[in-house]
C-alpha cells in the first residue's frame, strides 16, 4: 500500500546508501529468481492452458447471462419504472423526506433515479452537526427509506453533506 | 577501504566525531515528527531484518492555543512555542540527518472515501470531484490518496499554505522535511493492514481537534467519516452513538462488532465503550517498554512502524 505524500515539493525518490545495499541484494535475488523461473517454465505453460480454459468458460457464461438479460430486461425494467412512478411520484417522496428534516436542516438538491428500485441522492445543509446526525438517524429508522449511505461531508461553519438512500414503495 | 569510484575513502582529519556526524548518523533510523494541538512528538524508527523497531521517542507538550489544527488559515498561532517544543523533542531523540517525515494532525485536511473510475489517476480524479467543494481554490490543494484496491481509495486534500506552515516549523528547527503525511491516514494504513478477526469493525482514530471513524465489513472499508471533536463531558457518549451509527451504515447487522481505538484519549474511550458492553480495544500495543505513553494514544505510530 503506497503511502500518500502532502509535502509542498511533491513526491520524491530518496536514494541512500541503504537503498543501494538493498538494490545489490535485489540483484542477487533477481539472479536466483531467474534460475528458479527457468525451472518453473513448465508450470507456467500448464497454468496458461488452465487460464485459457477458464476464460473460455467465463465467456460462455457471460454470453448466456447477456442473452438472458436481453430476453427479460426491457419489459421488466419498464414495468417496474411505470409502477414506481405511479406509486411513488416525486411529490410524495419529497413530502416523506420533509417530515424527517429537523428545523435547521434543509434539502439543497434531490435526485430521483427510477429503475428497478427508486434510488435517491440528497444534498443537505445543516446548521449544526447534531442536527445532521438527527436527520441521518431519522432517515435510517424510517420504514420508508433503506440503504442509507452518508457520503461526503463538508464542515465549514455549517455541515453540507451528500446522502444516498433507497425509497421503499408503500405497496411493497 | 575503497569507495565506489576506486579511490581511497578518506576519513575526515577532524576526527571520529565529524566522521560519526557525517557517515554514521544518517543510518540511525528514520525520524518522524508529529504535530497536534496538545504537543509535538518524535520517533526514530530503524528497519532491520526483524522488521521496524522504535529506537527512541520524545514528546513535548504545547500550551492550549499555540497550535490549532484547521484546514483554512494559519495553524501555529504561537510558532515560537511550537518551534521550542520541536527543539525539545529533537534533543531527546537519537536522530539521523536524513529527510524527516512530518505527520500533520487530524483536522487540517478534507478526507473522504472515493471510488475512482478505471484508467484515471486517483489524485486527478479527486481534484476534479472536490474542486467545487473545497473551501479554498482547488489550485491551492495538495491532493493524494491511500489506495485500497478495487478502484477505491481514501483521498485527502490539504491546503498548500497549511502544509508549508508545518514544513517551515521543521525547517526552522534545522530539519530537512521530506514526506508529509496525515495522522488519520497513517493510522488507517496501519489498521487496514491488520484487519480484525471479526467480519465487521469500526476503527476510531482520534486527534486533538478532529477524529475519523472507519467502518469495515467483510474485509473492505465501507464508510469513512471525519468530524471535529467537541471534547466536553458528553463526548464519549456521542462517540459511542457515532460508532453504532457508522457500523449500521457500513451494513453490519447484529453480528459481532470490534471497535479499535487509537489517538489521544483512546484509553478513556475504550473504557467507556467496554462499560457500555461493546467489544473495544486499542488499535496497537507495544510489546515492551520505551514509550512514556500507551502506544494506542499515538495515532500515527502504526504508520511510522509500518
Amino acid at each position: 500500500m503506497s503511502r500518500p505524500d502532502f509535502s509542498t515539493r511533491g513526491r520524491r525518490a530518496d536514494v541512500g546508501t541503504g537503498d543501494l545495499a538493498f538494490l545489490a541484494a535485489a540483484a542477487l535475488a533477481l539472479s536466483l529468481a531467474v534460475t528458479s523461473a527457468a525451472g518453473a517454465w513448465g508450470d507456467l505453460r500448464r497454468a496458461g492452458r488452465d487460464v485459457d480454459k477458464v476464460q473460455r468458460e467465463t465467456e460462455e457464461v457471460s454470453r448466456q447471462v447477456r442473452a438472458h438479460e436481453a430476453r427479460q430486461a426491457p419489459d421488466t425494467v419498464l414495468s417496474a419504472r411505470a409502477l414506481l412512478t405511479a406509486d411513488s411520484p416525486p411529490p410524495r417522496v419529497l413530502a416523506d423526506l420533509e417530515t424527517l428534516l429537523p428545523p435547521d436542516v434543509r434539502l439543497l438538491a434531490l435526485t430521483l433515479d427510477y429503475g428497478e428500485g427508486l434510488d435517491l441522492a440528497l444534498q443537505v445543509a445543516a446548521r449544526r452537526a447534531a442536527s445532521y446526525d438527527l436527520f441521518l438517524q431519522r432517515l435510517q429508522e424510517s420504514p420508508l427509506f433503506t440503504g442509507v449511505r452518508p457520503g461526503e461531508e463538508v464542515r465549514d461553519g455549517e455541515v453540507r453533506a451528500q446522502v444516498r438512500a433507497s425509497y421503499r414503495s408503500r405497496r411493497r | 577501504m575503497r569507495g565506489a569510484a576506486g579511490r581511497p575513502r578518506r576519513v575526515s582529519p577532524r576526527g571520529p566525531r565529524a566522521y560519526n556526524e557525517s557517515c554514521v548518523r544518517p543510518f540511525r533510523g528514520e525520524l518522524t515528527v508529529a504535530f497536534d494541538a496538545s504537543g509535538v512528538s518524535g520517533a526514530v524508527v530503524s528497519r532491520g531484518l526483524r522488521g521496524p523497531r522504535l529506537r527512541s521517542f520524545a514528546r513535548a507538550s504545547l500550551e492550549p492555543g499555540a497550535l490549532l489544527p484547521q484546514p483554512l488559515d494559519e495553524n501555529a498561532h504561537r510558532p515560537e512555542e511550537v518551534g521550542a517544543a520541536l527543539a525539545r523533542v529533537l534533543e531527546g531523540l537519537a536522530a539521523g540527518r536524513g529527510p524527516v517525515s512530518l505527520v500533520l494532525p487530524d483536522g487540517v485536511a478534507r478526507i473522504g472515501l472515493v471510488e475512482v473510475p478505471a484508467g484515471v489517476p486517483p489524485d486527478q480524479y479527486v481534484r476534479f470531484r472536490w474542486a467545487q467543494g473545497l473551501p479554498y481554490p482547488s489550485g491551492e490543494a495538495i491532493v493524494d490518496v491511500l489506495p485500497l484496491g478495487g478502484g477505491r481509495a481514501v483521498a485527502a486534500a490539504v491546503r498548500r499554505g497549511v502544509a508549508q506552515e508545518y514544513e517551515a516549523v521543521a525547517a526552522r528547527a534545522g530539519l530537512s522535511p521530506g514526506r508529509v503525511d496525515l495522522a488519520p491516514l497513517a493510522a488507517l494504513s496501519a489498521l487496514l493492514r491488520d484487519p480484525p478477526a471479526e467480519a465487521a469493525g469500526v476503527d476510531v482514530i482520534l486527534g486533538d481537534a478532529a477524529y475519523c471513524l472507519a467502518a469495515s465489513h467483510g474485509g473492505a472499508l465501507r464508510v469513512l467519516r471525519n468530524r471535529r471533536r467537541d471534547a466536553d463531558g458528553g463526548e464519549a457518549g456521542r462517540l459511542r452513538r457515532e460508532v453504532d451509527r457508522t457500523a449500521a451504515f457500513a451494513g453490519n447487522g447484529t453480528g459481532p462488532l470490534r471497535v479499535r481505538v487509537v489517538g489521544p484519549g483512546a484509553r478513556h474511550l475504550i473504557g467507556e465503550l467496554l462499560r457500555s458492553g461493546r467489544a473495544a480495544g486499542p488499535g496497537w500495543e507495544t510489546d515492551g517498554g520505551g514509550l512514556p505513553v500507551e502506544a494506542a494514544e499515538l495515532a500515527w505510530l502504526g504508520g511510522a512502524l509500518g
